[in-house]
């Protein structure tokens, strides 16, 4: 399988701050990816590489197999993490506006933007302001617009920052199914459950360089299947202690125990059964969030 | 090609769908004709009030006669213009003009007239006053003492003269100007009639590519910060942005004049069609089709020179407010060509008026203006238009150039100095 978009040890620095410091990854065609990081780790500057916003200082950027240019711009969809619209357009003719910078005719773009309001159920605003609409109503309005051109490449940044619990759950259906008609999604965010739920590949990055990149069951096996989530009453302090345990991360209700490579879940769970009264006990692959407090969290200083 | 066009579409159907741009359109030259007749209404409401004259006269036969003249110049309502008070000299025609100043000074008086002993001397006429500028009083004591000065003068060379007569025989003459145009005729004209048409021409020259130009800076800004920037900048090149955004614009003000040129050309083949009359004529000559064309090129020529330097306002700063400081220094450029019109329409082919309208900043005012009085030299208008599409051409390309650094720049705007870098880089 091609890839839909090629890194190839891209720089950028803003003044004296490196943004992003040689960062190489591969996203295959028809994958749903997560860029992954802390907050200025440099993931929306990647991605403004990406879409050719900013240029990066050295390093090539391929996308769809060929340097980027203007037709090779039409066929991405852009949602950059500060949304904005035209306040004073009606919606309808802002859609067609948008659909029609990407290289569709006027028309056509209207004519395609009508089942999305119907779906979204926006229909009923088509011809109203857009500052008229609501803040979940223009949520959907601008996502809308970056999907127009039905992309090969659909590229989000942060999509789900900002919108309540029963919008993102819409959006999370609306971009799985796009994702099962062939279209690469190219997500970044920094809430693991997000990605977690989404993503089949993902690259985490950490000031400007890649820590890990690959298949999301690919990394979760080599951080181990040596994981146990274990629920129980008592004081667990001494777990960390037992031999064979390399860590431990204490959630409110259970702990997630990372093991060394070949030892057996079994005998934790007989020291832990031996001083406390245990109520659940799982052998499990670890959580992308532990993998992340793991890889790029204070302790990894 | 395609985005450009998109672009330019949107910015000129949202700007023309408005209904402030038609209101806008249709408000506009009555607002600078208006700006014209308040003036020529106030000055006429300051003349319309009777102007006291007071004088003092050592000779004792000038006073009367001085009255008797300017009593007849009427107010509207038939009454005395400059009503004239006689001062009695006493004994010394000095000390009471000075004990008069008083007078003059609280307003009571409008103007003193001092006339000393000796009428050959050349310091013995004097007058005080506050208002200097008052040329057309100044004009009526001066002649009003002039015709009776010279009675004295004949009566005292003893030659036997009718007063009257000579009055006759040595008065004043008047020019009556005409303009040589090209075709070879003479149309009768006067400076006021090259000045007033031509400075309402030049301020709307003045107010369009303002306008226009600050609309570009004004729609950058909003789509900063409104955050639709970036979301563009996913689907177009800040070129093509950029490009489609001043076409766009200039569209609009080419729709705003285009009404114009049409309007004032109809307007005035109907007047000619019905009103075939000879004074009408020297009025149509005001908005003849070679100066509405002329009009019509060097607002095209000035916008998109102005419009480039508006678009890296627009780009550097975050707010209004930082634009509005930012764009002082435009504002003198604009502003310097209006202010040289007086001079200008008086000297049009002065140095001055030839440097100046070749440097492309001022051309478009500056040629207009000539080009509106006499016709320049056909090579300068030529030379002209070359530079300013060679300006067009260099502004356009700095243009992008910060367009492209500065669109996405949020924090702290750039100084003077490094927009300069940026554009030249």
């Amino acid at each position: 399988m091609d890839a839909a978009v090629v890194l190839n040890d891209i720089r950028k620095t803003f003044g004296t701050h490196r943004a992003v410091d040689g960062l190489s990854f591969e996203i295959p065609r028809g994958t749903v990816f997560g860029l992954l990081g802390r907050n200025g780790a440099g993931k929306s500057t990647t991605i403004r590489m990406i879409m050719d916003i900013i240029r990066p200082d050295s390093g090539s950027i391929e996308i769809l197999g060929r340097p980027m240019d203007g037709s090779v711009k039409d066929r991405l969809g852009y949602l950059p993490e500060e949304r904005g619209l035209y306040p004073k357009m009606k919606v309808l003719d802002m859609l067609e506006f948008f659909g029609s910078v990407k290289g569709l005719k006027p028309a056509e773009a209207r004519r395609r933007a009508l089942p999305w309001l119907e779906r979204l159920e926006l229909a009923d605003w088509k011809d109203k302001k857009v500052e008229d609409l609501s803040k979940g109503m223009q949520q959907k309005a601008q996502f809308i617009t970056t999907i127009l051109n039905e992309p090969d490449v659909l590229i989000l940044d942060e999509p789900f920052s900002g919108m309540d619990p029963v919008n993102q759950e819409i959006f999370r259906n609306l971009l799985l199914e796009i994702s099962q008609s062939g279209t690469t999604l190219i997500f970044s965010t920094h809430v693991m459950e997000s990605a977690e739920r989404l993503c089949n590949q993902i690259a985490l990055i950490d000031r400007g360089r890649a820590v890990l990149s690959g298949s999301l069951s690919s990394i979760k096996r080599k951080f181990g299947s040596n994981t146990v989530q274990l629920e129980f009453d008592g004081d667990g302090a001494f777990l960390a202690t037992l031999p064979g345990v390399v860590k431990v991360h204490r959630s409110k209700r259970f702990v997630e125990i990372n093991m060394a490579d070949g030892e057996d879940p079994q005998r934790l769970l007989e020291a832990a059964a031996a001083r406390l009264s245990v109520r659940r006990f799982e052998v499990m692959e670890p959580t992308l969030h532990n993998i992340f407090i793991d890889q790029v969290g204070p302790e990894a200083e | 090609m395609h985005k450009v066009l998109m672009v330019l579409r949107r910015e000129y159907f949202e700007s023309v769908k408005k209904k402030a741009f038609w209101i806008g359109t249709l408000i506009f030259p009555f607002f600078i004709v208006g700006i014209f007749a308040i003036q020529i209404l106030a000055s006429a409401i300051q003349t319309d009030s009777a102007k006291r004259i007071g004088v003092i006269d050592a000779t004792g036969r000038i006073a009367a006669p001085f009255a008797e003249e300017l009593s007849e110049r009427k107010l509207k309502d038939g009454s005395p213009r400059y009503p004239v008070e006689i001062i009695e000299p006493g004994s010394s025609t000095e000390e009471t003009r000075i004990a008069s100043l008083g007078r003059v000074e609280s307003g009571e008086l409008y103007g003193l007239v001092t006339i000393g002993p000796d009428i050959d001397e050349k310091e013995n006429f004097r007058l005080d006053w506050k208002n200097f500028g008052d040329k057309r009083t100044e004009d009526a004591l001066e002649r009003a003492i002039q015709d009776h000065v010279r009675g004295i003068r004949l009566e005292r060379s003893e030659l036997d003269l009718d007063p009257k007569k000579l009055g006759e025989l040595t008065a004043w003459v008047r020019l009556n100007t005409y303009q040589v145009t090209d075709s070879g005729e003479t149309k009768k004209k006067g400076f006021e009639e090259a000045f007033i048409p031509t400075m309402i021409f030049v301020m709307m020259l003045y107010f369009l590519i303002y306008f226009h130009g600050y609309a570009m800076t004004r729609g950058i800004i909003q789509e900063k910060s409104s955050r639709v920037m970036e979301v563009l900048l996913g689907s177009v090149s800040p070129n093509e942005l950029m490009a489609g955004k001043i076409l766009g614009i200039g569209l609009v003000g080419l729709t705003q004049v285009g009404i114009y040129m049409i309007s004032a050309y109809a307007a005035r083949t109907a007047a000619l069609f019905w009103w075939n009359l000879g004074d009408l004529e020297r009025l149509a000559d005001i908005i003849a089709p070679g100066k509405l064309l002329a009009f019509g090129v060097y607002y095209l020529f000035g916008y998109f020179i102005f419009v480039s330097i508006f678009a890296i306002v627009g780009a550097a700063c975050n707010t209004d407010q930082e634009a509005q400081q930012l764009q002082l220094p435009i504002v003198g450029c604009l502003m310097l060509p209006m202010m040289t019109t007086f001079f200008f329409v008086a000297n049009p082919s002065s140095l001055g008026a030839t440097v100046l309208s070749l440097i492309p900043l001022f051309t478009p005012m500056v040629m207009f203006m000539r080009i509106s009085v006499v016709t320049p030299p056909m090579w300068q208008i030529a030379l002209s238009i070359l530079l300013m599409g060679g300006t067009v051409y260099l502004f356009f390309r700095a243009a992008a150039k910060v367009f492209r650094i500065g669109t996405l720049m949020y924090g702290k705007r750039p100084t003077v100095r490094e927009l300069w870098r940026w554009s030249w880089s």
